[in-house]
């Protein structure tokens, strides 16, 4: 399984990069964003969430489409199950390297905002719940919109996934926007993202390679 | 021990081995006693599948051309020996026999077949020496 | 312990409505050689990709060491080694990095012998799979499939783009594997010359069939092609079995038999030609005997 996984980063090893290097950058603004003055912060917090966010859920989607596409068309499953690996480990492997490539932007951020947080008190005036709402849906739409991007990537055609993976994660993000965080919305994503998982497995799973 | 595979032969890679080593006997090129390749030495230098080999060697001990001795490999049976000499004359004779069906059915004569039965065997006995035609100018004129 | 390796029963294939493979019946038993052999399109492809599991079959089972095809295990093709056609591997990576992939993935590999293979076929570890002549793809190919000493090795035309060089280690391979003892080989192949030095059996697939399915050592001798002359007209049914192909020319008839036997020989006695000589063939006369179009589907078994 490790070796899949590490073979996997390896492929796609841009994105990894993309996420340390966006990790980064969110971190700079978020230390930058405490110790300005507050009204200068919350602006700034406010005006970028909405770009941050769709970056989040392109990148990832991206990523998502680009794994299965190029197994799709470099045949790299095709290899790899000659060889004595099951097909559910293929897409486990490249599911869990999608969550570390997710967890490498989330997680710093995360540890960055509680550190902040005991430090010098929230830009806005929000409770700490709220910050763990907002980022565990923050969580499960990235993840949401990568699982969007796996089911429409695992196609020979190069339309379909482009604009296909980008209408639905246009009308999840919306979504999001419409109904704010919440339960509902956190039971939504969940729903999006298992729904997902299994047609993904079902696809890749029955399709000849 | 050069043995070549004729794969426009109508004969299987088996008998074709067979008939090579007898002809190499036949010709002088292996002696009595004469250590043979074991079956993987000469499946790794021809590149040919062993049991092809192996049965063309069990073969050759059935008909007595070949012995194995058990730990030391195949030798090149005593052919001077009388068992082995009598049951290579019955196959001989099976050879002749078929020889002779098909020359009646060709429509060559007995006289005809002598003739080119003489010149096969004065070929294997004088390998070295020019083909008849220049020797035996007289017998040529007729043709 | 059934020790059939492979196992094809009642294998039906269509492609789009066609019907590529009509009910196809193989055993192929541990150490055999089994050479499959049948013209382009035949379904020699189709079959591989069946028995491997990258391809449904429409009706019928197929098994590979004692499993089905479509269930095959990780254990399972650890055992098997498989050279594809096209030679399916990763074009964009290096052959460095595929072989250490290939190493961590595998359930045992064979340090030495693959060493020694990559240094025979001197196959450049830095350069790109893509960037590989076809030939150093096909050897690439054959040294992974070797690597794990498989007890069963499944070969779809192992010497496509081969040099004759590449193409002599190749035999020189296959004899080492054979020689290993319990190792099963079926492979696929135009060079019947390549054939008839290492397989023990031979099938011919045609017309979705396989009319042939036998002994190699056995074949020639079944398979036989006669001249007959008769006195008058030749007779228009000479009431034999198995008649692969017939042809007339005023009094002489060419006909091609399978499983040729002392009956036959007796039934067209009966019919006294004039003359009746053999035809010798060759193992391509008698691939291309039984491999014409319109020819009757005869089962040399």
């Amino acid at each position: 399984m490790l070796t899949l996984i590490r073979r996997e980063i390896r492929d796609h090893i841009v994105y990894f990069i993309a996420a340390v290097v966006f990790s980064a950058i969110l971190i700079a603004f978020l230390t930058a964003a405490m110790y300005n003055l507050d009204w200068v912060g919350s602006v700034v917090f406010e005006a970028l969430s909405v770009p941050i966010l769709i970056i989040l859920v392109l990148g990832f989607s991206a990523m998502g489409v680009t794994q299965m596409y190029l197994d799709r068309n470099r045949r790299i499953s095709a290899f790899l199950s000659a060889l004595p690996v099951t097909r559910s480990r293929i897409l486990t492997a490249r599911i869990i390297a999608g969550l570390l490539a997710i967890l490498i932007v989330l997680v710093p951020l995360t540890i960055t905002a509680i550190v902040m947080g005991r430090l010098t008190g929230p830009p806005i005036p929000i409770s700490s719940g709220h910050i763990a709402d907002i980022l565990t849906t923050v969580f499960l739409m990235t993840f949401a919109c990568y699982c969007l991007g796996l089911l429409t990537g695992w196609t020979a055609n190069k339309i379909a996934p482009t604009f296909g993976a980008l209408g639905l994660n246009l009308v999840l993000v919306s979504l999001v926007f419409v109904k704010g965080f919440g339960p509902n919305i956190k039971f939504l994503l969940v729903l999006v993202i298992v729904a997902c998982l299994i047609r993904t497995w079902h696809k890749f799973m029955s399709t000849s390679l | 021990m050069q043995i070549r595979i004729d794969n426009a032969s109508n004969r299987p890679v088996y008998r074709q081995i067979i008939d090579q080593i007898k002809r190499d006997i036949a010709l002088g090129r292996l002696v009595k006693d004469e250590k043979l390749p074991t079956v993987r030495q000469l499946a790794a230098q021809l590149a040919i599948n062993p049991n092809t080999i192996a049965k063309a060697y069990r073969q050759l001990e059935g008909e007595g051309i070949i012995v194995t001795r058990p730990g030391s490999g195949a030798f090149i049976a005593n052919l001077d020996s009388n068992l082995s000499r009598s049951v290579r004359k019955r196959l001989l004779s099976d050879e002749l026999e078929r020889i002779a069906v098909d020359a009646f059915h060709m429509q060559i004569n007995t006289e005809t077949l002598l003739e080119l039965f003489n010149n096969a065997v004065e070929k294997l006995n004088v390998p070295s020496k020019k083909p008849p035609s220049g020797i035996h100018k007289g017998e040529d004129s007729n043709e | 312990m059934n020790d059939n390796v492979i196992k094809v029963e009642n294998l039906v294939k269509y492609f789009d409505g066609r019907c590529v493979l009509d009910g196809i019946n193989l055993t192929v038993p541990r150490g055999c050689i089994y050479g499959l052999l049948g013209r382009n399109g035949a379904g020699k492809t189709t079959i591989i990709r069946i028995l491997l599991g990258t391809e449904p079959t429409t009706r019928g089972d197929t098994f590979l060491l004692g499993t089905e095809s479509t269930n095959l295990a990780p254990k399972d093709r650890g055992r098997i080694g498989c050279v594809a056609e096209g030679h399916n591997l990763i074009q964009n990576y290096k052959v460095e990095r595929l072989i250490k992939l290939c190493k961590d993935l595998s359930l045992q590999w064979n340090h030495e012998s693959f060493d020694h293979l990559i240094e025979t076929f001197r196959l450049p570890m830095d350069r790109r799979v893509k960037n590989l002549s076809m030939g150093m793809r096909a050897q690439l190919n054959l040294a992974l499939a070797m690597a794990i000493d498989p007890e069963l090795l499944i070969l779809d035309d192992p010497t496509l783009g081969l040099d004759t060089v590449a193409r002599r280690q190749f035999l020189e391979l296959a004899i080492e594997v054979i020689q290993k003892q319990d190792r099963t080989i079926l492979f696929c192949s135009h060079i019947l010359s390549d054939v008839e030095r290492i397989a023990d059996r031979i099938g011919i697939l045609a017309a979705g069939k396989l009319v042939v399915d036998c002994p190699l050592e056995q074949l020639k001798e079944r398979v036989k092609k006669l001249r007959i002359i008769f006195g008058e007209s030749p007779p228009e049914n000479l009431y034999l079995t198995e008649i692969v192909n017939q042809q007339i020319h005023g009094r002489e008839m060419t006909v091609t038999v399978a499983n040729w036997n002392r009956q036959k020989q007796a039934i067209l006695e009966t019919f006294k030609p004039s003359s009746c000589t053999e035809i010798p063939m060759s193992l391509e006369d008698i691939f291309i005997e039984c491999t014409r179009p319109g020819t009757e589907p005869v089962q040399v078994a």
